[in-house]
């Protein structure tokens, strides 16, 4: 009989997955809106962002689970844009780990493999025995899903998904229901797993350090748009929008109105600021300064001629452990401080920022 | 591969589309040709046959005016009034409406009491006594009404308590009273469920910041909680006056035609073969009634349930010797011993008379159950078959309703305009009386009926079987709906990626997951085979089709074993026992009926 049901279209592209202008809408509001990704074979890619902004609804397009109203998406180079979610080879971890309840752990893990061509038999435990040492949970097949922490529940929910060697790796917040030690040591397995692996892996979550410590390169989404695609440095140190730049770790933003070009400075508030000797900038352009916290140094008076100091109070400090977090006024403005100094001073303080660690957003980072 | 997988494809749509053709055989297709010919005379529309009943003093009273000579009615209200307001006939939609509204009073009556003792105290067998509200909807009205005979009837049980303590004899039979009686017997529970339901949902915190600003007990009840048990008071208000409106075996029983509703009129007609007039007024009753069920569908989608909260703290019913001292615990008292009458008095009686003969204990009447097996005259009711039959019925109802139930609730829980489609599908034979149904099953396929060119007949097992499932998935789905809703939609979503496809999901992961939801749809679909009586005292022919309810009400007629219900109690008593086991089943599985 015939199959009307595409299979999928020869390569069009070598990446692992391709997004091309994917519109999704639920009941007349957009949820995601003309978006484009290309994620390379192998590679370790997240999308990171606020809840509602859309990076699940992307993750689901991908797996089939939505479908888009326009636009197209490729695995593998294949056009999988109308096959059903069993038919794209995609393996997927939930947050809530998702084990079916009324079968075993070794049931789980086998169940993907049911329905591979043709059926495996002894192989099928083989593979299943192959796959449960790989996430460290071997001799658990005997075991009831609700028998499991947390943290093992989410291993064997890997474990299935990687069973029927799926050419994609969807993981979608799968650490968000675990506390916080478990979810640092987690998410290394999870990264090792992926790198021995060598699979192309695509992973959600709304935590930004996460997102930086795991990946290869980021997706920062919000209100259903891509705001930035970059490797994890690039994302931190430059943030392409004011969105990015605050999300993503903590950032003192100023704006400001370029006062000359050569050296460029600019004036924040009516004080001159020395802008990096790189910035494209034209007098009269309204500019927007990126200052980590981490840059400020505090009360030292480095006299280079490239940094800009800047006099200010000091509200409160909080002791993080490894640092301290200073809360400094100035200007009016609040502004934060993060020093490793064992005793940073109080009252009225001298803020030094060296020029070439200021960031520019183009366009005033809108 | 690929046969398989569009087998698995097509599965539910195919199912689905083989649930919307039975109904559309077995029930759309009966109650349309009942309104056809209502309003078809000799090939072409008229309105003649429903003026005819409109414009009849003896349907609609002193409102025929309305329909035979509008223009009079401001001078006949003058006529009225200068006479000095002498009574006035409302004809028998108007006694119809009448009863129903008093049955729905008196249900109300009888059930909020149950719900303030469900929901703010706690005493043992709380929970029992909270399951139990859902056992009148399984047990069989005919049965209920034999119970009620066994109770208030002349020989009843009453009766001869109060003649053994010299007080004389009431006689309620064939009152409206004892109709009223037994319709509260079947709504109260549900006034008393819906109502608690509302009632624990109150949030205590609520209550707890009224009266931090100071509002006394009563204003914090009148501001928070009534607010919140209106909507479910009326809601429960609205079905029952639905329920009664189209009561039909309890009418029958215990009030005859002396006081007929529109439902026991139309039943008549067809006893007499009158099947056109039936017909208009089964249409004119099934517009009614749509119209009332509009209503109520209409309000219940307005509510919103406030979920989550504390519930408001139960207090001890039973607080030692100052349980004697306090009104509202006596007042409680009361009122369980009333419910005691009412509710387990019928059951008890049945039970009771089914063993007592005029000289004591006696196994006469299970012995006729069996004995009458050998005679073979003509007419004569023989219990055994029905008994058969009625089981009988009762599996294969099982067998097409379960598929029929999940296949609906399939399409319910996975949205879009399938799932609307079978949610309308779905309340609509809520709406139609079950003597209309088996009217239009009568002149259908029954007496034949020609689709396509080819002369189709279904009638006696087949056509009840077939009624008894359409009447039955709703509860079905009612069930499963609810268990597939809440089945994490992530479990689904990793069996697709998996590489099941979504049939296969279903069978794999969701239907393991709520096979209990599915064991109770089934018993829920089993009872009410077994008692449904309204469309199979219809359909039901010779020794081949009738079951174990239309058997009873036959039993109630023959008196032939002297002026004794023992033939009826007997069989009323087995129907009890089946009804009450599937109830057990229902209730240990958490079986739900929410309207």
């Amino acid at each position: 009989m015939s199959d009307a049901v595409p299979e999928r279209d020869p390569t069009t592209t070598d990446a692992g997955v391709a997004l091309d202008n994917i519109t999704v809408e639920f009941s007349g509001v957009t949820a995601l809106e003309d978006v484009s990704l290309s994620v390379d074979e192998g590679e370790f890619f997240t999308l990171v962002g606020p809840s509602g902004c859309g990076k699940t609804t992307t993750l689901r397009a991908v797996a089939g689970f939505e479908e888009p109203a326009t636009g197209e998406v490729h695995i593998d180079g294949g056009r999988v844009t109308d096959l059903a979610p069993e038919r794209r080879d995609v393996g997927v971890v939930f947050q809530h780990y998702a084990l079916f309840p009324h079968m075993t752990v070794r049931e789980n893990v086998a169940y993907g493999l049911r329905f591979r061509d043709p059926p495996g038999g002894v192989a099928d435990d083989e593979r299943v025995d192959e796959l449960l040492s790989l996430v460290d949970m071997a001799g658990m097949g005997e075991r009831e899903p609700e028998q499991l922490s947390g943290g093992q529940q989410q291993r064997i929910a890997l474990a299935r998904a990687l069973a029927p060697g799926p050419d994609v790796l969807l993981l979608d917040e799968p650490l968000s229901a675990l506390d916080a030690r478990l979810r640092e040591r987690l998410r290394v397995t999870i990264r090792e797993i992926q790198q021995e692996l060598g699979i192309t892996t695509i992973y959600v979550t709304h935590d930004q350090s996460e997102a930086l410590a795991i990946s290869d390169r980021v997706a920062v989404v919000s209100g259903g748009r891509i705001e930035q695609v970059a490797p994890p440095e690039t994302v931190y140190r430059e943030p392409q929008s004011r969105f990015v730049a605050e999300f993503v770790g903590e950032n003192n933003l100023f704006d400001g109105e370029v006062t000359a070009t050569a050296p460029p400075r600019a004036t924040v508030d009516g004080v001159e600021i020395a802008l990096p000797e790189s910035a494209a900038v034209d007098t009269g352009d309204s500019v927007a300064l990126c200052v980590r916290p981490e840059v400020l140094s505090l009360g030292e008076n480095d006299t280079a001629s490239n940094a800009t100091t800047l006099t200010a109070t000091v509200e409160h400090r909080e002791f993080l452990g490894d640092a301290y977090r200073v809360h400094c006024s100035w200007n009016g403005r609040s502004l934060l401080v993060k020093t490793d100094s064992r005793e940073p001073p109080e009252g009225t303080v001298t803020l030094t920022v060296d020029t070439d660690d200021i960031h520019l957003l183009s366009d005033s980072g809108r | 591969m690929n046969v398989r997988r569009w087998g698995e494809r097509l599965a539910v749509p195919t199912a689905f589309v083989l649930t919307v053709a039975i109904l559309a055989v077995v029930f759309y297709y009966p109650v349309l040709s009942v309104l056809r010919e209502a309003v078809v005379r000799a090939g072409s529309l008229t309105a003649a046959p429903l003026v005819d009943v409109l414009g009849d003093p003896f349907y609609t009273g002193v409102a025929h005016h309305l329909f035979t000579a509008p223009l009079s009615i401001p001078a006949g209200v003058l006529d009225w009034i200068r006479a000095g307001f002498p009574s006035v006939e409302f004809g028998l939609f108007g006694f119809t409406a009448f009863q129903a509204f008093l049955s729905t009073l008196a249900s109300v009556v009888v059930g909020l009491p149950g719900a303030y003792l469900l929901a703010r105290f706690e005493f043992r067998g709380r929970r029992t006594l909270r399951s139990l509200t859902i056992l009148p909807f399984v047990l069989p009205s005919i049965m209920v009404a034999v119970g009620f005979l066994a109770m208030f009837g002349q020989n009843g049980l009453l009766n001869d308590i109060l003649g053994a303590l010299g007080l004389g004899q009431v006689n309620l039979l064939f009152t409206l009273e004892i109709i009223v009686l037994a319709h509260a017997f079947y709504n109260a529970p549900l006034v008393t469920r819906l109502v608690t339901t509302a009632w624990e949902s109150v949030d205590a915190r609520r209550v707890e910041t009224a009266r931090a600003l100071g509002a006394g007990p009563f204003r914090a009840f009148r501001d928070i909680v009534v607010p919140q048990l209106l909507p479910a008071l009326l809601t429960a208000a609205l079905l029952t006056f639905v329920f009664t409106f189209l009561s039909f075996p309890i009418v029958l029983a215990l009030g005859g035609l002396r006081l007929a509703t529109v439902e026991v009129w139309l039943y008549a007609r067809v006893q007499d073969l009158e099947l056109a007039e039936a017909a208009t007024l089964g249409t004119i009753e099934t517009v009614l009634s749509l119209a009332l069920t509009y209503l109520y569908l209409r309000y219940e989608a307005r509510q919103t349930t406030t979920g989550g909260g504390t519930t408001l703290p139960r207090r001890a019913l039973a607080v030692g010797w100052k349980t004697l001292r306090d009104p509202v615990r006596i007042g409680l008292a009361v009122y369980g011993v009333g419910v005691l009458v009412l509710f387990v008095g019928p059951l008890v009686s049945m039970i009771v008379e089914s063993v007592t003969g005029p000289n004591g204990l006696t196994g006469a009447y299970y012995e006729f159950l069996l004995n009458q097996q050998a005679t073979t005259a003509a007419g004569t009711t023989k219990p055994l078959p029905a008994i058969a039959n009625s089981l009988a019925f009762g599996v294969g109802t099982l067998a097409l309703a379960v598929p029929m139930g999940i296949v609906v609730s399939v399409m319910v829980t996975r949205g879009g305009t399938g799932s609307r489609l079978a949610e309308t599908l779905m309340s609509a034979p809520l709406a139609v009386s079950g003597v209309v149904v088996g009217l239009g099953l009568l002149q259908t396929l029954v007496f034949g009926t020609t689709i396509a060119g080819y002369r189709v007949t279904a009638g006696g097992a087949l056509a009840i079987v077939v009624a008894h499932a359409v009447a039955a998935y709703p509860f079905v789905t009612r069930n499963v709906t609810p268990a597939l809703a809440g089945i994490d939609s992530q479990l689904v979503d990793s069996a697709r990626s998996l590489g099941a496809s979504r049939f296969r999901t279903l069978l794999d992961v969701e239907l393991p997951l709520v096979w209990t939801a599915v064991l109770a749809g089934g018993a829920f679909a089993f009872a009410i085979s077994i008692g449904e009586f309204d469309t199979t005292v219809l359909l039901a022919e010779g020794v081949e089709s009738y079951t174990m309810p239309v058997a009873l009400e036959r039993y109630i007629g023959n008196r032939s074993l002297g002026p004794s219900l023992g033939p009826a109690t007997a069989m009323g008593t087995v129907l009890l026992l089946v009804t009450a086991a599937s109830f057990l089943v229902i209730e240990r599985l958490g079986g739900r009926w929410e309207p």
